[in-house]
């Protein structure tokens, strides 16, 4: 006999419900396992500093590129929006502000969720594939150890210097921009306008602690998504996919909570 | 000597391993043979715990592995090597890496004790001092193989298992493997397990032998001691094999 639509709908919606539950559950207990294996960090500190090298150096020319053209970005638009309103300095400390807290460590941490996740789940994902997972445990080397730690530390301790590199540089375009290719600010209005309500907070919040966040997520779902891979060449693909987007949504999702939280 | 007793083992709703007993003396070469399908890798996979059976129990000596922690069993794992089927080299280290990876992690070696170890075990494959910069990438199936029974080796296991190590291997690599899978067990006297379906392979290298079909174990006992009925049934297909 043929079912009802609805009951179909229901199935389906409670199919995913569950594997949506399971999902958070897994990724729930590596970040458990993970805290718990931290101490074999230093046992396995050659792939740490592999690591360290992955999510800096070969990472710091597209953050470059980025933070010039956010500072650009950035500058552009806010001069072509600005009335009379607003003193040049305060503009200037708008775009500092914006640029710092929020442009910088969100559209860095996305662009690197795409390169470093997918990076971090083809990776293990192939590794998972190839017996190469179970090799490490046949070896008495703990997986997680040995491969989600030392990722996981490096994202969570590379990403904020990345990110206050690229906040320099997007500044320093900013000030390129406005104060020496246009002449629309002079220099010290300029630095006037960064120095303006300066808060040192703000400048752990955008250099430290949202990098931090989100450096740690890219690496966690990374690992989780590799980890997870069965089926082959299109297991490795699915899995860089899910990481990219699953770390994207979670990184919107913990900008807005961690700025209601505390600014 | 590994005692396996009412071991089980389903994914979703299908039963793969339905209840092995089996007992594995010390220093011998158990086979286990059997067509594809039939749960051998799985198997061979619960004995070292990296899948874990639903129900019964594996004793090494008496020690039941199943009820121990992950650490006291991470411990136990220096006395085990696995040879993967598809040699499961670390494609991100050079051949020298992959060889003194366990060492480098496990053992208080000199750099110069750790070169003469992996120097001893890639000359004792039959490979050269060459092959040692070379990446996984840049080997041929068999001389994976070989790498990866060097890797087993250096480990000096008490427990040797082998996934069909002769499997994609043409007849020349394939006969050089089973020659190592003799040659190691003199040089370490370690037990030697292998799954495979490769009845040639059973024939060179099995001191016994454990017939798997269906998720069980339906005959054990000497090589010489199996028929061609036997075979046949096992494999639904008659004749060619010359025991």
């Amino acid at each position: 006999m043929a079912r009802k639509p609805s009951e179909h709908f229901f199935e389906q919606l409670g199919e995913r419900s569950i594997s949506f539950f399971t999902t958070v559950y897994e990724i729930a207990t590596l970040f458990m396992q993970t805290v718990r294996a931290l101490p074999s960090l230093w046992f396995y500190r050659r792939q740490f500093l592999e690591q360290l090298y992955a999510f800096s150096v070969k990472t710091l020319p597209i953050a470059a590129v980025i933070a010039i053209f956010i500072g650009l970005g950035a500058t552009v638009q806010s001069t072509y929006q600005s009335s009379e309103l607003l003193t040049r300095a305060v503009l200037v400390n708008v775009i500092f502000k914006t640029t710092i807290l929020e442009l910088c460590p969100i559209v860095l941490s996305l662009v690197l969720a795409g390169k470093l996740g997918a990076s971090l789940a083809a990776e293990i994902g192939s590794m998972k594939i190839s017996e190469q997972v179970e090799a490490l445990e046949t070896m008495s080397l703990d997986p997680i150890g040995f491969l989600v730690v030392p990722r996981v530390v490096a994202g969570l301790l590379m990403l904020p210097v990345i990110t206050i590199f690229a906040n320099f540089l997007a500044i320093f375009s900013s000030f390129f921009v406005s104060a020496v290719a246009t002449e629309w600010i002079s220099p010290a209005e300029f630095g006037s306008g960064l120095e303006m309500d300066f808060k040192v907070f703000e400048m752990y919040f955008g250099n430290l602690i949202k990098p931090a966040v989100y450096g740690f997520l890219i690496a966690l779902m990374g690992s989780y998504f590799g980890l997870k891979t069965s089926g082959g060449a299109k297991g490795v693909g699915a899995a860089s996919t899910n990481a990219v987007v699953v770390s994207a949504v979670f990184i919107v999702i913990f900008d807005y909570y961690l700025g209601k939280l505390l600014l | 000597m590994i005692t396996v007793r009412g071991v089980r083992k389903s994914f979703d709703d299908k039963e793969v391993l339905t209840g092995i007993d089996l007992d594995i003396p010390d220093n011998t070469t158990m086979v286990i043979l059997g067509p594809s399908g039939q749960g051998k890798t799985v198997f061979i996979k619960t004995l070292v715990r990296l899948i874990e059976p639903d129900a019964g129990s594996i004793a090494y000596d008496g020690d039941d592995i199943l009820r121990m922690s992950r650490r006291e069993w991470q411990a136990y794992q220096n006395s085990i090597a696995f040879v993967f089927q598809n040699s499961a080299l670390f494609d991100f280290l050079d051949v020298r890496e992959n060889l003194s990876l366990f060492l480098r992690m496990h053992k208080k070696m000199t750099p110069f004790q750790m070169y003469s170890e992996v120097s001893r075990a890639i000359t004792f494959v039959g490979l050269g001092d060459d092959v040692l910069d070379k990446f996984p990438e840049e080997l041929s199936g068999g001389m994976r193989k070989r790498v990866a029974i060097a890797r087993a080796m250096i480990k000096r296991p008490k427990y040797i298992f082998y996934d069909e190590p002769t499997t994609g291997l043409d007849q020349n690599n394939a006969e050089k493997v089973s020659e190592l899978i003799l040659m190691l067990k003199n040089e370490i006297a370690a037990t030697s397990i292998i799954v495979t379906h490769d009845i040639k392979l059973m024939r060179d290298v099995a001191d016994r032998v454990a017939l798997l079909r269906e998720g069980n174990i339906s005959f054990t006992g000497t090589k010489e001691e199996i028929s061609a009925e036997t075979l046949d049934f096992l494999y639904e297909t008659r004749g060619e094999y010359d025991l």
